[in-house]
């Protein structure tokens, strides 16, 4: 929408412009922020886990306050316990992990005598059809486009999450969508930059994701890059599933999520001759 | 008889002071050497210091006791008349007046037509007439509307290029939108560069802000009444204009000379075809058309038929294609039963369109609103001091929210239809003008509305009637899922709403020259815009009011200053105003409000207020002209929790509406050199408009997320802006072509004012960055413009 607009804007007006500009910002205390999202590579074993801790910090403040010292442990619905090692600094990891799907899972991380929780269940995920390429991407149909099929399962309401890390860009695109409009289809989405170009790898990760997640992701990502423009949402609190057992009313940034996924190193091809 | 039993006596026999002996009445109309009546000509008893003004048909009215008077009609810019009269019984009196000069002409109708009334209860009403929209200077020399009625008093908008306005910290969608009577949903051209009002074929408006007459309904903020022009009964007309990026042309003239006439004005923007040479298939432009046909049967009765059909069209290469606007047709017989007594009716249709294709993906996505709408307006004139005006209204809308076609075989989509929505907006009023006193003038109406939402083809039941429910333990709102779905029908009523709408004004006159006013009116509006963006956006669809959506009530006081400075071209308002609107609808975090069948569970009834105060100094006449307008004000809204354990938006705490402005500075000015030049200029000064800037980041699966604490907290940067025109009339005109030269500058020192600030990662180095975008630098323009 927001590029749509400045596109419309362009057309119009040759003077528009965007610089970049000093603002001066308050900065909120500190809290706590949970990275916790577990993927289960499909015909993986899935037992090496990552989780990481932080806290939020200034807008401008370009170092990560790692938080170490936590003990961060998983069970399942079964009574299994999969603890979790800080390797390094607000790194954690396990390697005992055993996903399943559907299975239900519970984070605790127990941190300066609080103890934090979640509960989330494991989603899974169609497999990927086929990736092929094409040129015709972007707004005007001229850049370099990858393509992925896959069949939406007919029988539930399905939510996906696609990330693609591509080397032209310092973070990773995301992009989630349900199949309300599609649902039990064939179903395509694609990714394209105009600044791809032949021998680039892009990753992709295809992920199930719950609904609950699909939500959270939805204000999250209206946060980022969230434009004060004319036609641009309110912002909004993002407002994670990590609780305080005792306190309930702090706020934790973050998420417990579970999910398979499909993984693919994508090399951008020559272009074929048609 | 004392002073006090006189106003008693007055009072209750609703007659004036005067007219004791054997009264006998004056009735007529005013029009000029082209037959089209004059709204706003004076007729002034000279001798005995009263008079009246004739009103939007020409028509006027006065009653005097028996004996022998001399009548003066007056108009700016026309010669007067003075005629004898022997009044002994009642007099049919009609008046042609000549105008005075061919090129004063446009500029003085102006002044008059939006001169103060002093005496008149009428207050918070902002009048332009054709010719004052065309001498503001606006970006690309496109005289606009909107851009217009911004530099009054009580009017802003969200900023360059955003669509709709906003009216005493009233939202877009709170305005009623009128073009000769025929309901309009959307104001503006390609994201609010351009206003759906062509000039051209504009007549007159009239915005009313506050103090609204009961025969207007169905919104809370404001009205805005605009009147198309009626084709020249005499001979062929024609006018035009060519320039930068737009041109326009009308044409009008008799069908049958004396009795009948057309008027057909069309518009259009072809930037895009500069755009087509650089060998860029993409484009964006828009056109309309408007028309109207006016037919007088006989001295009692005239038929007329308006019409309008506009569309914004945007492409981008063949896969991306977008489509909108509004197209409605109205036609209206006015009858005059006698002097006293006249009768409007009038048949309207009127329909909002918005078609998004997407060739590639195999995706077409319409909704739609549209209406059918009859009204009957009854004027009578019970005597000098006393208007009774009634009507009924009655508009059955049909709202089609959303259709998903899949285009092509292999498309992802699934055809979808979201069922269409009925409903029936049925309204009485009465209105009366009653003058007091000399003193007093009270104007006092009620107007009875009946709502009626119809049911829809299925309807969701929810468990406890609840479709929102609260997680406690997140602190967030969570759509239900319906226990079951039944079939509804159409034709049976859903929910009724019933509502009382008084209306009140008073205006004390000190003296021929001061006058205060105050006002009070409550509103009902039943139609509400889905949009949770800052600014309304086209694809933004209307749902009505129903179960779960309750109709916004408006209660409105305004205060006003009337001075008119005697023997100098000065006039001075000021006002007050405070409102409250109840149940303005707001939107759960994360509402996606496109193509959604149950609206009822992303929304939260909340409510708004806003006060202020305005100013407006005005030079009416003289070679210099202009006006400087102020005004301080806020607008605010809040949705508290529905149960004490519930959060509501923001905390359920006052936030800003985004449209919010502090401080709102027009000055206004044009100078007539001579008869070949005139120049133009105004400047904007304005509190930047409220925003949110981050108090913080996380890091999230390699994504620095803003933290955001609380809602338009923060503004962006003052805007101001100056611009000037210069309209050059070469000197060998003759009376079969006439033209004039446009030249503008827009931004005349090129302030950088931010439309928006971003704050994001770059998308190289990952570094977080506010990023000021702006939308117009400098811009030069020149049309030229035409009369034959």
């Amino acid at each position: 929408m927001k590029r749509f607009y400045i596109y419309i804007i362009l057309i119009f007006s040759f003077t528009a412009c965007e610089d970049v500009v000093e603002v001066d910002l308050e900065d909120a205390e500190p809290r706590l922020v949970v990275d916790a999202a577990i993927k289960w590579e499909k015909d993986t074993e899935g037992n090496e886990q990552y989780i990481y801790l932080s806290n939020s910090r200034g807008f401008y403040d370009d170092e990560i306050n790692n938080v170490s010292g936590a003990e961060v442990q998983i069970e399942n619905s079964n009574g299994d316990v999969f603890q979790f090692e800080e390797t390094e600094a607000g790194t954690y990891k396990t390697s005992t992990f055993e996903p399943e799907i559907g299975m239900e899972y519970r984070l605790e991380i127990s941190l300066e005598n609080k103890t934090y929780t979640a509960t989330e269940t494991l989603t899974p995920v169609p497999p990927i059809e086929f990736i092929v390429q094409n040129n015709e991407g972007g707004f005007f149909g001229d850049n370099i486009e990858i393509e992925i099929l896959f069949v939406d399962p007919e029988a539930e309401e399905n939510f996906y999450l696609f990330t693609y890390k591509d080397p032209n860009f310092a973070y990773p695109d995301f992009d989630i969508f349900d199949d309300g409009f599609t649902n039990g289809n064939q179903i395509s989405t694609s990714y394209s930059d105009e600044d791809l170009e032949v021998g680039d790898r892009v990753n992709i990760q295809m992920l199930g994701i719950s609904e609950s997640y699909y939500n959270f992701l939805n204000i999250l990502l209206d946060q980022v890059g969230s434009s004060g423009g004319p036609f641009a949402t309110q912002p909004a609190t993002v407002r994670g599933n990590i609780e305080n057992a005792s306190n309930p009313d702090e706020l934790i940034f973050g998420y417990f999520s579970l999910s398979e996924m499909n993984e693919r190193e994508f090399i951008i091809q020559e272009e074929e001759e048609e | 008889m004392t002073p006090i039993y006189k106003l008693l006596f007055s009072i209750l026999f609703c007659c004036s002071l005067s007219s004791f002996g054997q009264n006998y009445k004056i009735s007529g109309q005013v029009t000029d050497d082209q037959n089209e009546p004059i709204l706003g000509a004076n007729v002034i008893i000279l001798d005995e210091n009263r008079g009246t003004v004739s009103d939007e048909n020409g028509n006027f009215s006065i009653t005097l006791p028996q004996g022998e008077y001399n009548l003066k009609i007056s108009y700016l810019g026309f010669k007067e008349i003075t005629e004898t009269i022997n009044l002994n019984k009642n007099l049919v009196l009609n008046f042609q007046l000549e105008p005075k000069s061919e090129d004063l002409e446009e500029v003085v109708i102006s002044s008059s037509v939006e001169k103060i009334n002093i005496r008149d209860t009428e207050m918070s009403v902002s009048k332009l007439d054709a010719s004052s929209v065309k001498k503001i200077p606006v970006v690309f020399g496109e005289p606009d509307v909107i851009r217009s009625l911004l530099q009054l008093p009580g009017i802003s908008n969200g900023g360059e290029g955003t669509s709709g306005f906003n009216v005493r910290g009233g939202a877009a969608d709170q305005n009623l939108l009128l073009i000769d009577d025929a309901i309009i949903y959307e104001s503006s051209h390609l994201f609010g560069f351009f206003s759906i009002f062509n000039p051209d074929a504009v007549d007159y408006l009239k915005l009313y802000k506050g103090g609204i007459p009961a025969s207007f309904g169905g919104r809370v903020s404001s009205v805005l009444d605009i009147r198309q022009k009626t084709g020249n009964t005499q001979m062929l007309k024609g006018e035009g204009g060519i320039g930068v990026i737009s041109s326009k042309l009308s044409l009008e003239g008799p069908i049958q000379k004396d009795k009948s006439s057309f008027l057909v004005s069309g518009r259009g923007t072809y930037a895009h075809l500069f755009l087509k040479l650089t060998d860029n298939n993409n484009s964006a432009y828009f056109y309309d058309i408007n028309t109207k046909f006016n037919f007088k049967l006989d001295e009692k009765n005239k038929i007329s038929f308006s019409g309008y059909y506009g569309r914004d069209l945007i492409n981008i290469d063949d896969s991306f294609s977008n489509i909108f606007g509004n197209a409605f047709g109205v036609l209206n017989w006015k009858h005059r039963f006698n002097e006293n007594l006249n009768s409007d009716l009038n048949l309207s249709f009127s329909r909002y369109g918005y078609e998004l294709e997407l060739p590639d993906v195999g995706f077409n996505f319409k909704n739609s609103i549209s209406n059918f709408k009859i009204n009957y307006d009854l004027k009578h004139n019970i005597n000098e001091s006393l208007d009774f005006d009634y009507g009924i209204n009655s508009i059955r809308f049909t709202i089609n929210p959303g259709e998903l076609i899949p285009t092509s075989e292999v498309s992802s989509f699934n055809p979808r239809t979201l069922s269409n929505k009925y409903a029936y907006d049925n309204s009485a009023y009465f209105s009366v003008n009653h003058s007091l006193s000399e003193k007093i003038n009270l104007q006092y109406g009620l107007r009875i509305n009946a709502f009626s939402r119809m049911q829809d083809e299925s309807i969701d039941i929810y468990e406890n009637n609840n479709p929102l429910l609260y997680d406690e333990n997140r602190d967030i709102y969570v759509e239900a899922t319906p226990v079951e779905s039944i079939s509804g029908n159409n034709s049976k009523i859903d929910k009724t709403y019933f509502n009382l709408e008084p209306r009140l004004g008073i205006s004390y006159i000190f003296n021929d020259n001061t006058s205060v006013k105050a006002s009070y009116n409550r509103m009902v509006q039943n139609l509400h815009l889905l949009s949770n963006t800052s600014s309304p956006t086209p694809f933004d669809v209307w749902t009505p009011s129903g179960k779960y959506v309750k109709p916004q009530q408006l209660n409105q006081f305004a205060l006003g200053f009337f001075k008119d400075f005697e023997d100098s071209p000065y006039t001075l308002e000021s006002e007050f105003f405070y409102k409250t609107i109840d149940n303005r609808i707001d939107y759960i975090d994360g509402a996606n409000l496109i193509a959604n069948d149950a609206i009822e569970r992303v929304i939260l009834n909340g409510e708004s207020r806003a006060y202020g105060w305005e100013i407006y100094f005005k030079k009416n006449t003289g070679k210099f002209t202009g006006w400087i307008s102020y005004t301080l004000s806020r607008s605010e809204q809040r949705t508290p929790g529905r149960t004490p354990q519930e959060i509501g938006i923001n905390n359920g705490d006052w936030y800003l509406n985004p449209y919010d402005k502090t401080h709102d500075l027009s000055i206004v000015g044009s100078y007539e050199l001579n008869e070949s030049w005139s120049f133009n200029a105004n400047f904007n000064l304005q509190t930047g408009r409220p925003v949110n800037f981050p108090v913080g980041q996380f890091e999230y699966q390699d994504l620095n997320v803003p933290i955001f604490e609380g809602r338009n907290l923060n503004r962006l940067p003052t805007f101001h802006r100056l611009d000037i025109s210069a309209t050059y009339v070469p000197k060998n005109q003759t009376k079969s072509w006439e033209s004039s030269w446009n030249f503008g500058i827009y931004n005349v020192y090129n302030r950088r004012n931010a439309a928006s600030l971003n704050f994001e990662q770059n998308e190289t180095t990952g570094q977080n960055e506010a990023v000021r975008f702006s939308i117009f630098g400098i811009v030069p323009s020149v049309s030229y413009n035409f009369k034959f």
